[in-house]
């Protein structure tokens, strides 16, 4: 198409009032690109459609300037930070029938996430402190648990010791150093195992431990030394013997003495 | 209206690239009338075309670095953003096209409705000079300035072939001018 063509197809007219194809619109800016008779026409006939316009002008109430300018000095700062740059967004063409926009309600749509954000950070948070609470909690029970099964065991094991039809039980009774204190023996006639049970025993003073002997042929022989947890005694196995006249409890240093040296608490004869 | 100050169509495109907000301003004392009258005449709802006004100018604003004045003048530049924005609230709301043809037959006669308040442009004048349009090239402008019709359906509406919608268009944009010339 020359140049009187597209002036004398109409085109330019179309194009002034936004009704080309983007085929055609192509074909017009070219034209203009490269001839200054088409811009001088195109741009008689935009005046003219201009005066047009005019004739049908409408006053807007005056707060619509306000709204708009203030809008406008809003969107710069948002500018200058670089968030959205006019400069990013798609080029609306001047004969496009389909401009690209942002909806108005865009703004209101990104403050309302903005705001559920927040509120699922906080509930987050929230969630987590509870969850981490709730985790502590049963840490604790589970622990618990453990510890009275333990005891459970402990206790079944020395249910066990008690009750076993072998095991003859010896009273060991207090020394008259110590007329309070008790201890019992569970000594397993067809094993020779001896069990003590310490309960009744004063407590052992930092540092000293009681020590379990078996009087045999007039000799103390170790027994072994009675541990105790926490200052809590339990029932425990101490060294069989298969043969002896009598039992003691001495308090000895912790670790015990090859030969007793300390106090006697407790003893028993067979 | 308060003139403070005068830029010509140059000087405003320069600094409005330069996002000059007083500039700005100048464009809205000078062309929210006009553009505001186009989205009235294809709305008529008054508190609606002012949300589509205020749409308008700030998209203006925010894309101004688009417009090429190569490509064409800054009034149709903003008249055809402003078009769009308003054919976009046209379909969203479903409003009804044929009742827009029917409207826009009597838009010319009505165009006494409408108050002008630029004293520098002879309304009166030119309204004088747009009586003297036909009344079926009035109605083919009106068609695609005041209703956003695309020429196929301007075709269809109109009930005449395509290639006619482009002859038509000129010759009566043509008479615009020889009758805007007088």
């Amino acid at each position: 198409m020359n140049i009187e063509e597209i002036i004398s197809s109409g085109l330019l007219e179309l194009y002034a009032i936004g009704m080309t194809s983007p085929g055609e619109t192509v074909l017009v800016e070219n034209a203009l690109k490269d001839h200054p008779e088409v811009r001088q026409e195109l741009k008689k006939i935009e005046m003219s459609l201009e005066s047009f316009a005019r004739v049908n002008s409408m006053e807007p109430s005056p707060s619509v300037k306000d709204k708009i300018l203030a809008q406008v000095s809003k969107a710069e700062k948002i500018d200058v930070t670089g968030i959205i740059g006019g400069n990013s967004r798609p080029a609306p063409q001047p004969a496009e029938k389909n401009l690209y926009r942002i909806p108005s309600y865009f703004k209101y749509a990104a403050a309302a996430s903005l705001i559920l954000l927040i509120g699922s950070l906080v509930l987050n948070y929230s969630y987590y402190n509870k969850y981490q609470q709730a985790n502590e909690q049963l840490q604790a029970a589970q622990n618990k648990i453990d510890q009275n099964q333990q005891a459970n065991l402990a206790m079944k094991n020395e249910l066990n010791v008690m009750s076993d039809k072998n095991a003859m039980p010896i009273v060991l009774n207090g020394t008259p150093q110590a007329p309070d204190a008790l201890a019992k023996i569970y000594w397993m006639k067809n094993t020779g195992e001896v069990y003590v049970d310490p309960t009744h025993l004063p407590a052992a003073p930092e540092g000293k431990q009681y020590q379990l002997w078996a009087i045999i042929d007039g000799k103390p022989v170790d027994g072994g030394m009675i541990t105790t947890k926490n200052g809590i005694y339990h029932i425990q196995k101490m060294k069989s013997f298969g043969h002896a006249d009598a039992f003691a409890i001495t308090l000895e240093k912790a670790g015990g003495n090859p030969t007793p040296q300390g106090e006697m608490f407790v003893m028993a004869k067979i | 209206m308060q003139e403070v100050k005068k830029y010509s169509e140059e000087e405003l495109i320069y600094l409005l690239k330069k996002k000059d907000q007083s500039a700005f301003s100048y464009l809205y004392d000078n062309y929210a009338a006009a553009l505001f009258g186009v989205i009235f005449k294809m709305l008529e709802i008054r508190e609606l075309a002012e949300d589509v006004l205020q749409e308008a100018f700030v998209k203006i604003w925010n894309n101004f670095s688009n417009y090429d004045d190569a490509k064409g003048r800054l009034f149709t530049w903003m008249v055809n953003i402003t078009r769009n924005l308003t054919i976009d609230i046209i379909r969203s709301k479903s409003f009804k096209k044929q009742s827009k043809i029917q409207n826009s037959e009597n838009a010319v006669n009505n165009i006494a409705d409408f108050s002008n308040t630029s004293a520098s442009f002879d309304a009166l004048g030119i309204r004088k000079q747009l009586s003297l349009l036909r009344e079926d090239q009035k109605q083919i402008i009106e068609l695609a300035y005041f209703g956003g019709f695309t020429q196929d359906e301007i075709s269809k509406n109109l009930n005449i072939p395509l290639g006619t919608v482009k002859t038509r268009m000129r010759t009566a944009i043509i008479e615009l001018r020889k009758v805007l010339k007088n």
